[in-house]
């Protein structure tokens, strides 16, 4: 069960950020169409850079976790840190290994992260 | 008699091991495994006989055409058809986009209805909607109740103003297994139009019982060869033969025309007029023998063997339901349905469970299954769905059920 570490657990369990932004400045959903795993995210804004990343939605315990812990993650990024965080970033986030069938559940948050930078 | 333990011995794979276990396969709705004599038959061909199909006279070319000559009867006797009303395609969702290209499109119009149902694949279900869009036609679907059977009075209500031309429907649901009586319901669609055409996908019979197309009323017949213990890339469709006369050509290309000249093209003979283009020689020249191989199962045992397995998964899975560790889906009665269960553990995403489930080495289906206006219904983003077929054991549903009594605990 390499994938199913107790970091993972924790952030599935207690997930962080986990609700709405009263002054959020951008919202965006994301969705894996497969799955039906849905996410919805808001962020705060300051000079180019994420100051505050709120989401919700239902999913599994990867993509879970992924979006608890990307939110503390991505705190004070701007669009080139974010683009340069990657696949290997989420990877690497989650504890260096994710089951090949479950990278649209790590990313499924990091995707509607990187719509921010592309529908401003 | 059925001996499992025997057709286990025709699967090579059946002998790998997963994560350290024996591989517990529960995914044959999705693509059956293949047994030795299939891949034996695609790997003679390969060494022995290839050449492309009517184009030579040689020695090789004669050889393989009659080699696919010969797969096509047999499929055309496994079915209860006639030769030349046997299409070769790559899958099902390619024989129902032949329908919907070449008699669709030239028939359906505006004012005009397709009826489907919320049983439907995404592979009879989207073509039709995207049908109607593109001709201002209604497309009507039948919806389901709370253990995904067909709502009668939905179907009443979708039909009774006999605009229906075309109804699509599943012979068995992929997702949740639902058998609908497709005799009662074609003969109550053409109560209203008696002109409807029928188009069945039989992805989920064909692989599981006695199909005999000439004996159901319907018009067309779409199947997989890779869900039969055939290949990939090969699919069958079955139609009438007056309406396939009627129809133009669903792709243009070699070895479907009749005189090419500067002007214009006359089209083949059935089935060549559907077939541009060369065929997966191999893959047809192994879907024979998958044939070949049920034949010698015999369908009948093959459909008894697999209501026995859902029997008794299903009275195993009932306890757990009782224990409030898992949710079934689907209907209760394994007479009323095929080979796939489908259910979510309580408190668990489907795709941690299917995980979970893996790295015991048993192969289930999470997701939607490509059924997503079906598995919504049942207000579930996603279900695990296990399948069983010939190969399948008593022994691996104990082992299947042993271990989603672990799932819950590696979130405990």
């Amino acid at each position: 069960m390499s994938d199913y570490k107790d970091i993972i657990i924790d952030h599935y369990k207690n997930p962080r950020n986990f609700g709405e932004l009263d002054n959020a400045d951008i919202s965006m959903d994301e969705a894996n169409a497969s799955c039906g795993d849905m996410i919805q995210i808001q962020v705060k804004m300051g000079n180019g850079m994420i100051e505050e990343m709120r989401w919700r939605g239902v999913g599994c315990a990867i993509s879970t976790a992924a979006a608890s812990m990307l939110s503390e993650k991505i705190v004070g990024m701007n669009k080139a840190d974010l683009e340069k965080f990657g696949e290997a970033g989420i990877i690497e986030m989650l504890g260096g290994e994710v089951n090949a069938g479950r990278m649209k559940c790590a990313t499924l948050a990091y995707r509607g992260l990187l719509k921010i930078f592309n529908n401003e | 008699m059925f001996d499992v333990e025997k057709v286990r011995k025709d699967f090579p794979i059946l002998k790998r091991k997963i994560h350290g276990h024996d591989l517990v396969y529960l995914d044959s709705g999705a693509t059956s495994q293949k047994p030795e004599s299939v891949l034996k038959a695609m790997d003679d061909y390969y060494r022995n006989t290839n050449a492309n199909i009517h184009r030579g006279v040689y020695e090789l070319s004669v050889e393989s055409t009659r080699l696919v000559d010969e797969a096509r009867k047999k499929i055309a006797d496994f079915i209860g058809a006639r030769t030349e009303e046997v299409i070769f395609t790559r899958n099902a969702s390619e024989s129902l986009n032949l329908v919907m290209y070449s008699w669709g499109k030239k028939n359906i119009t505006k004012g005009d209805a397709v009826l489907v149902t919320r049983l439907e694949h995404h592979s009879n279900f989207v073509p039709w909607q995207v049908l109607c869009k593109e001709k201002y036609g209604s497309f009507r679907v039948v919806d389901v109740d709370s253990e995904g059977r067909l709502d009668m009075e939905s179907f009443e209500r979708l039909t009774a103003d006999g605009k229906v031309k075309l109804f699509a429907l599943t012979g068995a649901s992929n997702a949740i297994g639902t058998l609908p009586d497709i005799k009662k319901l074609v003969e109550k669609v053409k109560s209203n139009n008696k002109d409807v055409v029928v188009v069945l996908d039989a992805s989920q019979m064909v692989p599981h019982m006695k199909v005999i197309v000439s004996k159901l009323p319907v018009d067309f017949v779409a199947f997989s060869g890779h869900k039969m213990l055939g290949p990939t890339g090969t699919g069958v469709l079955w139609g009438k033969k007056d309406i396939l006369l009627k129809m133009e050509p669903f792709l243009y290309g070699g070895d479907m025309i009749g005189e090419v000249g500067m002007i214009s093209t006359t089209w083949g003979d059935l089935p060549n007029k559907f077939e541009a283009g060369t065929p997966d020689i191999a893959g047809i020249i192994g879907l024979g023998a998958a044939v070949d191989y049920l034949e010698e199962l015999g369908m009948d045992n093959v459909r008894q063997h697999e209501k026995e397995l859902m029997k008794y998964a299903m009275e195993k899975m009932m306890t757990l339901q009782d224990e409030d560790l898992v949710t079934v889906y689907g209907p209760r009665d394994a007479e009323e349905r095929g080979g796939a269960l489908a259910f979510n553990v309580v408190g668990v995403h489907p795709h941690d469970a299917a995980q979970i489930l893996d790295s015991f080495g048993i192969a289930v289906r999470s997701g939607q299954h490509c059924a997503a206006p079906l598995v919504t219904s049942f207000g579930v983003p996603a279900m695990v769905r296990a399948t069983f077929y010939v190969y399948n054991t008593r022994e691996e549903i104990d082992y299947l059920i042993e271990k989603i009594r672990e799932v819950p605990k590696v979130f405990a």
